[in-house]
Order: C-alpha cells, then structure tokens, then sequence
C-alpha cells in the first residue's frame, strides 16, 4: 500500500462508506452536497454487490442530492446547499437529515456545518458529516458517519438516563463492505439473545434512531472488526462504557465459544448458562462436521487455501479453516486499509494462526498485485471477492466468494457468524468445491 | 459541434440549448427553442443523477485493450466495477481500471508526480495498447496538469495516452462525458485521412449494450457492407481505420453524433445522423438511407421484407392494445419508442427525458404530428417529480432505465427496464414487446410491493410536479 495507484479498487470513499451506513437506519436521510455522480457511482458500484440493500437503496438511488455545478465550483455552493436541504425536509419524509460532503464542496470551501445549523434553528432535524473522498476509504466514512451521529444527534428529553441492562452496541460491521451485514447482525443477535444479552439494533433493524438514542445506555460495546474501535474508544471517554474487541467475525465453533467466555467474563454471566448454549451450539457444528465426512474425503475438502478479504472477516474464515476443518493456509491478503501505526497489534491474532503453516501474509487493495500473490501461493481452493473470479478460472480451482464486491450471488439473511453461520459457512464451502473443478461427481 | 483544438468540448448548454429541467406540453417546449438563445432552467430540489465523469467512464469501460486511469480520490472510480465484474473479475485484462486514490493533502498540493507514476507502472503492469487518463473534481478543480504529463509520458513510453476532461460539472446533462470521450478519440486517436478510401462503413457505437450493437452490425453485415463498429467492443485498431471508410452510421445519434461529426470534418467521411433504429418502420427508415448512401436500396427492401414477415405474427396480435405507457428515457430512445409502442397497438402516456436539445427537435416535431397532446418531461433521475406525474396520469406500464423505475414499480405501476437491454433492430423490437407483455400478464410482485410506500413526504404530492423547475436569474 502507499503506492502511486490502486488497480481495482475494492475500497471505494469516505463518502460512499457513509451513504452506506446512514442508509442502514430507518428515518435517516443523507442531503448529499456534491457533484451529481458522487452518489451515482454509490448506486451504480457499491449497492448492487454489497449483499443486502440498506433501505435507503431500496429507493433505487439517493433522494437528496445537490447536484453542483460549475456555478457553484466558483462563487461556492453554500446557498444551494441552503436551498437543497430546506426543500429536502419538505419533500422527503424522515426522522434526521444528514448532510454528507463529496470533495468539490470541501474543496470550495462550502460552511456545510453553518447550513446544518441554520437548519437546526429553523427548527429541523439537521447534522452534517464531512465525508469528501480524499478523506479515505468508506471504512472512514463510517466512522465519520457514526460518529457524527453520536456526537449531534439531538438529545432526546426521554432518553434512559440509566444503563439497559444486557444491551450491547456492535461496532466494526459496515453494511455492504460486509456482504453479510444483515445476516451477521442477525446471527449476532440470535448469538447474544441466547445468553440473555441484547443486541441494540442500531443497523438494518426497523427500531431506527430509537436505537441509537439508546448508544449511551448500552453495558458494552462489542467490537468486531478494526473499524469499530475508533466509536468503542470515543464511548468510553464519553460514558465510560466497557468494549470488548472480538479480534476478527466468529465463524465456527471455536472462536464463537472464545465471545461468549469474554462476554461471560466482561457481564458477570451466568457460567453455567452459558457453557450450556456452548455446548449446545458445539453439538450442532460436530453433527454438521461428521455429515459431510464421506463428502470431506471424496472431493477433497481438505486444501492448500488462499483467502482475500477485510482482516476481520480473513480473521474468522482462517480460524474456522485452519484449527476446524483441517484445511491449510497458504496466503492470507488483507484488503482493508489499515492505519500504519496500529497494524502489528490488529494483524497479531491472523499472525498466531498462520504461523504453524508458515502461510504468507500481505496488505493489499491492488488487484493486480493480489493476483500475483494469489498465483505465487499456489492455491488448491480460493476464499474472496467476485474480482478474484477469472483468476480462479485461470487456476482451474474453486472459488468461494465471501467478499465486497460480490456478483452473481443473491445474499439476504446468509452470514457465517456463530454455530448457525458455520453450517451456513460449510454449505457454501461444500457447493463451491463440489461445483468447482475436480469436485463435481464426488 | 466543437473544433478540436481545445482540450474538451464546450458544454452541451453552450453548444445545443441543452436542457435538463422543464415540464410542459411539446408544442410549448418546441416554442422555447424557437428563440435563439434558450433560458435555462434549475431546480430547488434535486435528485442524484449521472454527471459527464459517469458516463465517460462507462464510454470508456468496452474499448479493448485500454487501461483506464482515473486520477482522483477512490470514490471517483467505483462505477467500474460493474464491467469488471460483468467480464468475470479483474484478471482477464478487459475492462482493466487504476484509481491514482488522491489524499487531502494532494488535492491541495497537486498530484502531477502521482499520476506520472502511475501512468509508468501501468504500462510496464499490463502493456496497454491505450492509457486513457480521466480527470475529476477534485483535479478539476486544483488545476493538476494533466496535459504536461500526458505529452511527456506519450513519447517516453511510446503508448498512445489519451486524456478525458471530466469534471462532474461540465454540464448538468451527463451526456457531456459520451462528447467528452469523443472530442478525445478524434483528437489523439483517429489518424487524418491519408487514402485511399476503404469499402467499410463506421459503425459508431459509444454506449449500446452489447446485444444492440450485434443487431446492427448484424442489419449492415446482412446489406453487404463491411462493419468497422467502434470504439465500444473495439481497440484502437479501429479507430486508425475510421478515417478511411466510406461513411458513418450510428445507432444513437445523440451520443455518437459528436464523433460522427468529427470524423466528417477531419476526414471527410460522410455521418448520417439518422434517428434511432428502434421499431419497425424507424428500423426501415435506418437500412434504407444507409442503402440510399451506399447504392443497395434493393438489398436494403429486401432485407426489411424478410425481417418483418417474421415479425408479422407479433405485429398482427398488437399485444400492447389498449395499454398507456409511460416512457422515462434517454431522448433518441424515447422519441423512437414512441413509435414502438404504437406499432404494437399501445399508447404513449407522457414522457420523461433526461435531457433535451436542438439535436431532438426534428424528431419531437415529427412526433407532434402524430400525438398532438404530449406532455414531456424533461429530468435525469428526478423521482420525486415521475411519481408525481405518474400518480395523476395512472399509466398502466412503464418504460424506464434509470433510478426512478423502482420508485414507480413500488407504487405498484408494471415496469420494464431498459438499461443493458436489447431494444435496436428487428431483435429489439422483438425482445421488448415479450418483456412489456409479460410485465402485464403477471403483476402481483408489483402489486405486493405497493405496499411499502414512497420515500416522500404526502405534501409533495399536493404540488404541481414542477414546482422546483425554476427559470435560471442570469
């Protein structure tokens, strides 16, 4: 990373990242001030591979959008601003808008704060978030997003000054970037439900700003990809509220037992409960496990892997791969963006899996260079993105698509989280290496 | 039409009165472009919609053996993924595109020496035939040199690089960028005409589907001619070919009308800018003045004869009778479908367009003749006004391509989508009618999806559709 250029890009911008998670809460409307095709190349380049809609895209493309011009590039867009954004509450129908910022306002120099204000004073819900491109990834988006949303949501006179007991915030999970988002939350929920625990539904659920009016009341925040430590750290100094970083998706029965222990241990759970529902969720997995053994022997399943993807998500996969289904790894990418500085301590968890394997591990988001990694580790099966598709053609191995951007597959509630998510994991493991070469007729 | 000595088109405003915003019958519309210069309009309230960066990007993604560099932040180049992965992912070389993924701190500094770099290792990378290099906003905006870059590198690397001058804003009506790639192929990549003239008719095609452009090489093949269709589907093999050919045609004269123009006055090969072949008689129309041009009138009567007895059968059952369509779509397309409606027995409702020009006049005025009362539309995107029509109008199908459709459909309206479908030709025109008809012999998806809803709020609805199309203060 650092280089001149990315080819391929699988990480799109700060401001598609938000458009991405604000449409995920039911009531919230993002006012785009931008060019016109900002929120196009969204529409047109992250929904339709980013697994589940957000609601927002449900509508076929953004409701808001200012549409700058060459006029406004040069006398500034703050009035048009004024005018889009007084004309969007009439129109559109929601709970909080939400000003996002594309880079040619932030380069023009447009007080976007100053018009949300002015909103605010007119007695409309209004905050902004200054999410220009150049500012990063949509793993910056979200976090611009999210934070924006803890730190100006207008305080509610009913909000529960008292903690909720049991309820934990999620952080980490970005909607679309995870394809699964939907369908982890869910698993998530299910996960937690069993134990006694609450998800708060801040993202994809019907429950809307409720949800995140309730962000302070939470006994925990849960983080479970890199991207949520950032809210989780911010949440402490301003609540005092306790995290817990899950390093990486629990996928499969042994990293899904670790959660529950930390979760056991950071809530003063009931041991004995919960060691139950591990026990229960173990025997699902082991009964799954032994069915496919005839499969298991017959096609193959036990391969030299190469995985592609986001480090929590590579995480999770490796895990249950590696110290569950015998397979091997050979090459791990992570793809997401992560910040020099705290990048040994984050990669430190896929480091102490790989290393039995002496399997090799790269940061990149250049397809092409991940290509050449790719056909330099040799692979037998392929764990990545629909970009990965062709050069798992050009091997002539299976390839199993679990990563942003996903083409050609339909995913609705499907997440590979918990004891219910590793069957998922295992049918969908078992159909590409079936349905790959070598693997049909076994 | 622009000269080619700047470095990009002036805006399509500038050029042909463009319009994107307007509502009002067509007999008043033809009115305002009567008067030599043409007020625009603006809207208070706006929708996404594609800019010039968009849709140069899609011109860009199906010329073979190109590589795309897209110097500007990451999100500036997201659209491409779509024909990536439509070709099967990122390894087979199609498509191919680099993002130069400008921080905050280029976009203030300048980035010249990041795109140079780029530009070197994507040739060593991948061997290009062509580097295109597309500007952005954010470059637009701070003034990277792109040209010095561009004209050193060229003659370093011996790669032809090409540069495409998008900005986001250079218009309000995207098809800009389609110009835009355009003013950019005849400029760096179509030699001059040198001789001698070649057999071979220039089929131009910037952004058909695939399926579309098969039909018309497919109608020109059948008159015996020899089909250099470019640059969507093709290399710049055949763009060095252009120049000498006997003449151009194109299936969509409104994005390919700024290179046939080009091609005419840089090398004198004659451009018929003929309306769209969309429909059985516009699709006669289309073969028999290319078979005017190149003397098979015959082949061409003959051709059209055998083509629509087996469209006959189709014709005979006017599967679309008693049906009242509305029609949201590009403006060549639409004013062609019109006609396709009619042919199979349906009625046009109204229309949106996503722009509107003196490029359509001709063919808005010849509509008039035939539907007297025709309301236009004329907006790239805007839901909120559609459904505002569309409530009061009550059509029984649409026909759209862009965001609005799902909005409609969610009203419960029948809808069929056009974006990436067939629809030119004798092929077209078969393909369409069994999409719309199916569309009403089984409605209960849309029907279960009336429930949801709109987005909007209900006083919207109280308003006149145009309430925010408002005459721009100059």
């Amino acid at each position: 990373m650092g280089s001149a250029f990315i080819e391929t890009s699988r990480n799109s911008c700060a401001l598609h990242g938000a458009l991405a998670t604000l449409g995920a809460i039911d009531g919230v409307v993002p006012v785009i001030h931008a060019t016109a095709g900002c929120a196009i190349q969204y529409h047109h380049g992250i929904s339709p591979f980013g697994g589940a809609l957000p609601k927002a895209a449900g509508w076929g493309a953004p409701l808001s959008s200012a549409n700058i011009g060459e006029k406004h590039v040069v006398f500034g867009g703050g009035s048009r601003l004024r005018e889009q954004l007084k004309n969007t509450v009439k129109i559109v129908a929601g709970e909080l808008y939400v000003v996002v910022s594309g880079c040619a306002t932030e380069m023009v120099g447009d007080d976007i704060p100053a018009m949300a204000k002015e909103g605010r004073e007119q007695g409309f819900p209004v905050i902004h978030a200054s999410t220009p491109g150049f500012r990063g990834s949509v793993h910056r988006g979200y976090q611009i997003a999210v934070r924006a949303l803890i730190e100006q949501l207008p305080a509610r006179p009913d909000r529960p000054a008292a903690a909720i007991p049991g309820l934990v915030n999620v952080w980490g999970l970005i909607p679309q970037q995870d394809v699964f988002w939907q369908g982890h939350l869910r698993q998530l929920e299910k996960l937690l439900r069993a134990v006694g625990l609450t998800v708060n539904p801040l993202l994809g659920g019907d429950r809307g700003l409720e949800a995140w009016h309730q962000v302070p009341a939470a006994a925990l925040n849960l983080v479970i990809s890199p991207w949520g430590r950032e809210v989780a750290d911010l949440l402490a100094s301003k609540y005092g509220t306790p995290w817990l970083d899950s390093q990486g998706l629990p996928i499969g029965p042994a990293a899904t037992g670790r959660l529950l222990d930390s979760l056991t241990n950071a809530l003063r759970l009931d041991a004995a409960m919960v060691a139950a529902v591990r026990a229960r969720g173990q025997a699902g997995v082991s009964r799954h496990l032994a069915q496919i053994a005839p499969l298991y022997f017959a096609a193959g399943f036990q391969r030299e892997f190469a995985v592609v993807g986001e480090l929590a998500l590579v995480t999770g996969v490796t895990e249950f791969l590696s110290e569950t289904l015998g397979l091997i790894p050979n090459l791990a990418v992570v793809t997401d963006p992560l910040a020099e500085e705290r990048r040994d301590d984050l990669l430190a968890p896929l480091r102490r899996l790989l290393a039995p394997f002496e399997a090799t591990l790269a940061l990149s988001e250049d397809a092409g260079e991940i290509a050449d990694l790719v056909r330099a580790s040799r692979p037998q099966l392929l764990i990545g993105s629909s970009l990965e598709r062709s050069l798992a053609e050009d091997l002539d191995i299976p390839l199993l698509t679990v990563a942003f951007p996903l083409a050609g597959r339909l995913v609705l509630t499907r997440g590979y989280i918990g004891h219910e998510g590793a069957a998922a994991f295992l049918e969908d493991l078992g159909t590409a290496i079936l349905g790959g070469p070598e693997g049909r007729g076994a | 039409m622009n000269s080619l000595s700047g470095k990009a088109p002036s805006s399509r405003e500038k050029r042909l009165d463009t319009l994107s915003a307007y509502l009002n019958e067509a007999t008043a519309l033809l009115e305002v472009f009567r008067s030599d210069e043409v007020d625009q309009r603006i809207r208070t309230f706006s929708q996404a919609t594609p800019d010039d960066l968009f849709v140069a990007l899609e011109a860009l993604a199906d010329i073979r053996g190109a590589v795309t560099v897209i110097h500007g932040p990451r999100g500036c180049a997201a659209s491409r993924l779509r024909p990536v992965l439509r070709r099967g992912g990122s390894g087979n070389g199609e498509g191919r595109f680099v993002v130069t993924n400008l921080t905050q701190r280029e976009t203030i500094l300048g980035a010249d020496g990041k795109l140079r770099a780029a530009i070197a290792a994507v040739c060593r990378r991948h061997r290009p035939q062509v580097v295109f290099v597309v500007a952005t906003p954010t470059v637009a905006i701070n003034n990277d040199d792109i040209l010095s870059v561009v004209n050193e590198l060229s003659e370093e690397l011996g790669t032809p690089i090409v540069p495409v001058f998008s900005s986001g804003f250079a218009s309000k009506a995207a098809i800009q960028g389609s110009d835009q790639v355009s003013h950019s192929l005849a400029k760096r990549l179509i030699p001059p005409f040198t001789g001698p003239r070649g057999e071979h008719a220039n089929l131009l095609s910037i952004d058909e589907p695939a399926a579309d452009r098969r039909e018309g090489e497919r109608l020109l093949a059948a008159l015996g001619l020899q089909v250099n269709s470019f640059p969507s589907g093709a290399g710049p093999d055949a763009l060095a070919r252009a120049a000498a050919a006997r003449l151009s045609v194109s299936l969509n004269f409104d994005t390919a009308g700024y290179l046939g123009e080009a091609l005419q006055r840089r090398a004198d090969v004659p451009f018929l800018p003929l309306p769209r072949p969309i429909g059985l008689q516009a699709t006669r129309h289309w073969l028999e003045a290319v078979g005017a041009a190149t003397g098979r009138q015959d082949l061409a009567r003959q051709l059209h004869g055998r083509e629509a007895v087996i469209l006959s059968p189709l014709l005979e059952k006017t599967p679309l009778r008693g049906t009242r369509v509305y029609l949201s779509l590009d403006p060549a397309t639409a004013l062609a479908v019109v006609d396709l409606v009619r042919e199979l027995g349906g009625d046009v409702a109204g229309l949106s367009v996503d722009h509107l020009d003196r490029l359509h006049l001709a063919g808005l005025g010849s509509l008039l003749e035939r539907i007297p009362a025709l309301q236009v539309h004329v907006g790239h995107g805007q839901g909120f006004e559609e459904l505002n029509l569309l409530r009061r109008l009550k059509p029984d199908l649409y026909v759209g391509a862009g965001g609005p459709l799902v909005q409609v459909a969610r009203l419960g309206i029948p809808a069929v989508s056009l974006a990436g479908e067939p629809i030119v030709g004798y092929r077209g025109m078969a393909s369409f009618a069994r999409k719309a008809v199916n569309a009403l012999r089984n409605q209960r998806y849309v029907a279960g999806l009336a429930g949801g809803g709109h987005p909007y709020a209900a006083a919207w609805f109280q308003r006149s559709p145009d309430w925010h199309i408002k005459q721009e203060v100059r």
